[in-house]
This record gives structure tokens, sequence and C-alpha cells, in this order.
């Protein structure tokens, strides 16, 4: 198990480092930020000293050495529009996107799960097949669109709950996070469920699948044969062994929403990380932009290896095979 | 302010309890805020926008941006490089210290420490030192002749000189620094988030309305109008085209226009060969089109302009016939409203030598300023009446920037504000043969270059007399319009809305949106 923890982690240093140099020749070819940045009544010579300020007339194997020799004293740069380390201005927003993510994670779990298992269980009901065209509806339907509609119906029209923004944020054993407070509820359940909607449709689907066909195999009908209750087998059998595709996707979602919750940030104006790096991008603020995708190189690196370990857990044959 | 509101706003205010119960307070949903609370950080327009509310600049500027008195009462040029103003006496800092001149200094100097990749240092590069003859008089030696230093000045905030020049960003973020003559006092902000405010009772503006300011970002559109419909915000700036037809229509709504300082400019290359060529008859040619005048003249007797306001913006827009709006120093009434008229403009194409027409690259923004890239495209279709064949490409400003830097692109088009309210700012970026020690020409990307310009500009520019100065730069802007040298289209408009009979609100032409100058409507 070790040697396959160290095995993993070796891997994630060097796709870290490949990230971080496709980013700065990409960002490179874009062109100079100083030329997004600058004021258009800025002389050429306050143009040119700032591009030799901010190092950027070095060639590029010399900027990216630079940047590895901050980052090897751990300093990974400062936001060239608004003048704070970079670290600090990712984890700063970090705690918000963490919140919507879980709450939306929760709700595709605690609603998919048990619909698909439903699904897959009667499959030919009226409610099973409400229950798809549901899930349809989530994946095909654009999240801006949905989100757009939410805000219109809960918070325009009806007035029950907040149009956007991030509301009170409280405390949770010294995490401010607005999970603590009622206020921080009312603003995070609808940009959440917003979220959700397309994992939970996955979720739904893939429980479903994995219901059908885990119905119909041997070990169900001798379980039955055994005078198990439906509910003792699908628990205890047929919900462990399908568990292994919803745990591989869920991570990979997982990880994605962390990384992208993009639209929705911005439809509900939450002040997370995905806003954060779009508009890094359109300022090519570069030192926020490498960081960033630095760290969810390390972010998908470290919830695929988490993913691993749980597919060890479940499938003893996975274990047998990665110990090596 | 709505029933719902104004229940909100009473129980947060019970919480503070500090607070009387008639207070007023004023939620504003805006499409970007500042980057940092140092106020000599950036010379971006949000920035400014929202730092002048605890902030005063050495000189104001009105909704017109016309010059008009801030913490400096008057000033007047000494000699030929020495300016002197005098300061406004009895005004407080929000931490009770007195205002002196010594401020003043301290804060021209303290610009080039602490500027950033949008440098502050624009606004201060002819000084060249400062002086402080007594407490409320100021006088700054130029290096050279700089008539346009109280324009420059309109951007110069004012922190108090115990700050000291090793405060940083973090002091000012936190709000321990934060500390300015102007309206309101410094609560909180985060990046990306609420700038919270409270009103400065010793403000020497006089009263202002609201007790509580919020500014709250929203940079998406449709949230914003989502925010203000659902009562969460009581104004919002850039509504964006398509919502402000519904709330014409809607009565519950209000909303105020204005003609905004960015026009959208095509700007003809003059390089030879150009950097994507021109194309005849399916060959490419060396010469280049775009250096003989009667074919730029044809791309600007082409452009039905009335189109483009009524039609592509929906309205939103005036017709341009010169790089700045009306009223602005330097803007000339010499030059008529434009007319469209295609067939003079094939007969000049024809006379240039192009009786077929041409195929050309047309380049330009797509999300800097609203209505860009449909500007950009209704172009292309108007050349394409006249013969020739364009191809428009509509870019994100990360990439247009750059590549229009290193002059990659035939024709392109931008928008371009003239920010300082005043000729010299834009003629002397755009237009003008650049000039790296005079500080020219710094944003000519079509090499245009046309030596009785110059002169005459230049002539404006070493003129401290205002009125001689001018009709000089009237003068210049009718030279380098009547050239063609870059083919103005529309002035883009700015859209405000707020729930009806609730605000009163004078729409700004730089489109900033300053609280205390609003009021509750009466």
């Amino acid at each position: 198990m070790l040697g396959y923890l160290v095995q993993r982690l070796a891997q994630a240093v060097i796709v870290v480092f490949a990230m971080s140099i496709i980013v700065f020749v990409g960002v490179y070819a874009i062109g100079n930020p100083i030329d997004v940045l600058i004021d258009p009544g800025a002389t050429q010579e306050i143009r040119a000293k700032l591009i030799a300020q901010y190092g950027l007339d070095q060639p590029l194997w010399r900027q990216y050495l630079t940047f590895l020799g901050n980052v090897v004293h751990g300093d990974m740069g400062t936001s060239m529009v608004y003048n704070i380390p970079v670290v600090d201005l990712v984890f700063s927003r970090l705690p918000a996107t963490l919140e919507l993510v879980f709450v939306s994670v929760c709700i595709a779990t605690f609603i998919g799960i048990p619909a698909g298992l439903y699904a897959g269980y009667r499959p030919d009901s009226v409610a099973a097949k409400a229950i798809m065209a549901l899930s349809v509806l989530g994946f095909s339907v654009p999240t801006f669109w949905i989100g757009m509609l939410l805000i219109m119906t809960f918070a325009v029209n009806l007035g029950i709950l907040p149009s956007g923004g991030r509301g009170d944020v409280g405390s949770f054993l010294g995490i401010p996070t607005s999970l603590a407070t009622a206020d921080g509820w009312s603003h995070v359940i609808m940009p959440a469920l917003n979220l959700s909607l397309f994992k939970m449709g996955l979720m739904i689907r893939l429980t479903r699948a994995g219901m059908v066909e885990a119905m119909r195999t041997d070990y169900v009908r001798f379980a039955r044969a055994q005078g198990l209750t439906d509910r003792q087998i699908v628990f205890s059998h047929v919900l462990r062994n399908i568990s292994i595709p919803i745990v591989t996707v869920f991570g990979l979602e997982l990880g994605s929403t962390l990384a992208f919750a993009v639209v929705t940030e911005s439809v509900f104006t939450w002040p997370g990380v995905g806003k954060l790096i779009i508009d890094s991008i359109l300022q090519l603020d570069r030192p926020v932009m490498v960081t960033y995708l630095v760290l969810v190189v390390i972010l998908f690196v470290l919830i695929n290896l988490t993913v691993d370990l749980i597919y060890a857990r479940l499938d003893p044959r996975v274990r047998l095979k990665g110990g090596a | 302010m709505n029933i719902r509101r104004l229940r909100c706003a009473t129980a947060a205010l019970a919480l503070l309890a500090a607070v009387p119960a008639m207070a007023e307070d004023l939620v504003i949903g805006l499409r970007a805020g500042p980057d940092s609370i140092d106020p000599h950080w950036s010379t971006l327009g949000s920035q400014a926008e929202a730092l002048r509310h605890i902030y005063d600049t050495l000189v104001d500027v009105d909704d017109k941006l016309q010059l008009k008195p801030g913490l400096a009462v008057s000033w007047e040029p000494v000699d030929d490089t020495t300016w002197e103003f005098k300061l406004r006496e009895g005004v407080k800092f929000h931490d009770g210290t007195d205002f002196t001149a010594e401020d003043v200094k301290f804060s021209i100097e303290r610009i080039p420490v602490v500027t950033g990749p949008m440098p502050m240092t624009l606004y201060t590069k002819y000084v060249d030192s400062v002086e402080v003859v007594d407490d409320y008089t100021l006088r700054i030696k130029t290096k050279g002749i700089a008539p346009a230093l109280p324009n420059d000045f309109t951007r110069l905030f004012v922190v108090p000189s115990e700050t000291g020049m090793e405060a940083g960003n973090e002091e000012f973020n936190s709000g321990e620094k934060a500390i300015g003559t102007g309206p309101f006092t410094f609560v909180s902000w985060e990046p990306k988030g609420d700038l919270v405010l409270e009103k400065f009772d010793g403000w020497w503006g006089g009263d202002v309305a609201w007790d509580n300011v919020t500014r709250k970002e929203i940079p998406d559109d449709a949230a914003r109008v989502a925010a203000m419909r659902s009562g969460e915000v009581d104004l919002i700036n850039y509504v964006p085209a398509s919502d402000y037809l519904a709330m014409q229509n809607d009565a519950d709504l209000e909303t105020f226009v204005s003609d905004s300082v960015y026009i959208l400019n095509v700007q003809p290359s003059q390089a030879e060969p150009l950097p994507q060529k021109v194309k005849v008859n399916g060959e490419e040619i060396d010469e280049n089109p775009l250096k003989d005048a009667r074919v730029r003249k044809a791309l600007d007797l082409a452009i039905n302009r009335e189109v483009l306001v009524n039609v592509v913006l929906e309205g939103l827009g005036t017709p341009a016939n010169q790089l700045m709006p009306e009223g602005f120093f330097g803007y000339t009434d010499k030059i008529g409203a434009k007319e469209y008229d295609i067939e003079q403009a094939k007969a000049l194409l024809a006379e240039a030598g192009y009786p077929d027409g041409f195929e050309i690259d047309f380049t330009c923004t797509n999300n800097r300023v609203p209505g860009d890239a449909v500007v950009c495209e209704a172009l292309a279709q108007m050349w394409s009446r006249l013969g020739l064949k364009v191809n428009a490409q509509a870019l994100n400003g990360t990439v247009f920037f750059p590549a229009a830097a290193r002059k990659e692109y035939s024709m392109a088009m931008s928008a371009w504000g003239t920010l300082t309210g005043e000729a010299a700012y834009t003629y002397g970026a755009m237009i003008r043969t650049p000039d790296a020690d005079k500080g020219f020409g710094n944003f000519n990307r079509t090499d245009y270059s046309n030596a009785e310009f110059d002169k005459v500009f230049d002539e404006g520019a070493q003129t401290l007399d205002a009125d001689k100065r001018r009709a000089l730069y009237e003068e210049a802007s009718f030279i380098a319009m009547d050239d063609r040298a870059l083919i103005p289209t529309v002035i883009l408009q700015t859209v405000w809305a707020a729930e009806d009979g609730t605000l009163s609100f004078t729409p700004r032409v730089d489109q900033e949106t300053r609280a205390y100058e609003i009021t509750p409507a009466q």
C-alpha cells in the first residue's frame, strides 16, 4: 500500500510540473499582461519601466526559472490586479466554493442515489419514469438557465430567497462558513441546488443502470432463494456491488465542480474561486492563473488517490493488485 | 424603499443598536468594484469610482467631466513650469486630523512607490517637485510646460501624510490606513465582494443622504438585474440592452440613461506592408489601400450611424463625428454630423484605384464594452455594400490588446474614452506621431503620422493660456478627423435602473455611480 502511495505521489509531482510549464507557455503565447492592464494614457517610458519591473522583458525560460525559484522559497507570487499574495487570495475564496460544493454534492447524493435505486428496483412504475425524465432534464438544460429560472421564481416573484451573495458568515470549528447561520443557508440553498442538478442526474442514471443489472444476477436470485428480504438484498449486497462506478464518477465530478463551479458562481454572485479564475484569465493575471491551475491539478490528483483508496476498501481484488 | 427592504434594514439596524432608527441606507449593485483600498494602486475607472467615496481628489469633475474644485479651491500657473494650488481650509480627515498641503505633497510622492501595473504615475508624470508654501498653498514645478496638470490631478487621491511610505496594500484593505477626507468612512471590503461604507459627518462637501452605503459587486448582467428586481439592491449600473427594452415598458422601474465617454473607433493601419495583407480579386497585394485618404473617407461614408444606433445598439448610443463627445475641451464644431452616402463612397473607392473593392481583415473586441461585437459585425456588412469583403473577427480583450500592441491588425476597432475630458489625452495618445521622449503617440496603433497635425497639437501642448490652447486643440481635432486618422462610429450610452420613484440621480458621462450624489426621491 505504501509503495502504491509513493508511486502515485511521484506521478503527481510530474503532472504538476508539466502543468505549470503548459500554463506558463500558454499565457506567454497570448501576450504581455501589461498590454491588457495598462491605462491607455500611460507613456512609453512608464510602460517600459513596468515591463522591466515585472520581469516580462526576460525570455520565457528565465521567467519560468524565476517563478520556480520563488516557489521553492514558498512564494507563489502576488496578484498583479489585487496586490495580494496569490495563496492568500485563493484560500480566502476557497471556503465559499467548498461549502457550495459540499451542499450540492450532499443534495446530489442523498436524493440521487435513493431515487436511482428506486427507479432501478421498479423500472416500470410511473414514479421511476418521472425520475428518469427529471434526470434527463438535469443533464440537458444549461445550468445558467436553470439558475436564472430559480432566481426569477424564488427571489424575484416569490421573494422568499435572496438572489445572490453569500449572506452572513458564521464560524464552525473556527472555519468561517455560511453554513453556520440561517441567513447563510438561505443564500446557499439555491446555488447548491442549481449546481447539484447535473450530478444528481448522473447519480440517478448510474445507480439505476447498476441496480437493473444487479437485480438480474445470480447472487440476487440466490439471496432471494435464501429468503432474504428485498431491503436486505439491496442495501447490503447490491448497493455495495454497484458502488464502484458511482464512486469513480463521484470523485471526478467532485473535482470538476470544485475547480469549475464558474457558471453557478457567476449567476448567483457567489464569491468563490471559480469566479476568481475567470476574472484572472480575463485580465491575464499570470501569478493567479498559474497558481490556481497548479492547485487544481494537485486537487485532482488527491481526489483520484482517495477514490482509488475507497475502491480498495470496496473491492478486495483492487487491493490485491494495487498492493505491489 | 419598499416595505420588505425597510423591514430588513430596520432589523439590521436594531442589531447594530448604536445607529438611530431613522437611518437611510443605500445598496448599489455594480458591474465592477475596486481591486484594492489603496487609492494609489491602480488607475482603473471602477477603482477610482469606489475610492472616491472614501478619499477626495485635489481637483474634481462634474457630470460632464468639466473641472471643478475638490480639495483645491483654485489653481493657476505662476510661470511656464509652476502651478499654484490654493487648498480648501477646515477640511478634516476621518481620524480628525486637519488636511494641509503636506498631505498633498505626501500623496504625490507616494504614488511612484506603491503603484501597480495600471500605473498612477501617469497622473504625476509632469511633476518635477512639490513645494509647500504654507498650509493651504502648494506649488508644483513641472517637467516642461504642463497645461493639463489640473486634469491629471482629478485622479489625485489625498491620504494623510501620517500614513507613512511603508504602509502597503494590507494596511489599506484592513481599514487601518483607509483614511481620507471623503463623504464616507470605510467599514469593510473583500476582493470582488461588498464595499461597506458609513457616512462621515464632518465632510466639507455638506450632508449626504445616506447613513450606510453598500456597494455590491455583481459582474453578471442578469444577476445584477435580478438583484434589483428582487429588491436586494436599490440601484444597478450597466443595464444590458436586452433588459433595457423590457424595463422601459415596466412602470415599476425607472431607468437613467447618459452618454458615456466611450466611443467605438475604427483604426485603419497606415503600415506598409500591412500586417494582414489586403487581397484584390483573391490576390494579395503589397500596397496598403488604407494609406489613401480617399479609401478611409469611403469607409467613413459607408457607415450608416443611424442604423448602428437605432438598430444595432437598440437605441443606446449616439452617432459620433470625432473622438470625443460634445462639450469636451478640444471638441470642434467645425465638423458637422457625419453623412451616409454609399454612392460617393463607391466613387471615391474607384478613384483611389479599387473599383471592385478589396478583401480585408477587421478585428475588434467582444467583451470590453457593451455592443462592441455587434457594431463590429454591422460595420462589416455596411462595408460589403461598398463592394469590400470584410472578414470581421471579434476577440476577447485578453487576446486583442496584446496583439494590437504588437500591431498585428490591419484594421481594428476598440472603445476609447477621453477620461480626462480634454483632447490632449486622446489625440496625444492615438494620433500624434509616436515620440517616446515627449510621451506622445503611446497608443498610436495605426502608424498614422501627419506633420501638420503634430505641429498644431504640440503648440497646444506648450500653451498655458486655456483659450488659446482650446483653439489649437480644436484645430488639431479638425485636421485629424478631416484626414480620417481614425474613424469614430458611435458614442456608447450607459443605463442605470432603480425601482420607480425611489431615487433621484443624475447620470454622469464618466459612468461613475457616486452614492453621495444620489438622494431619495422626494
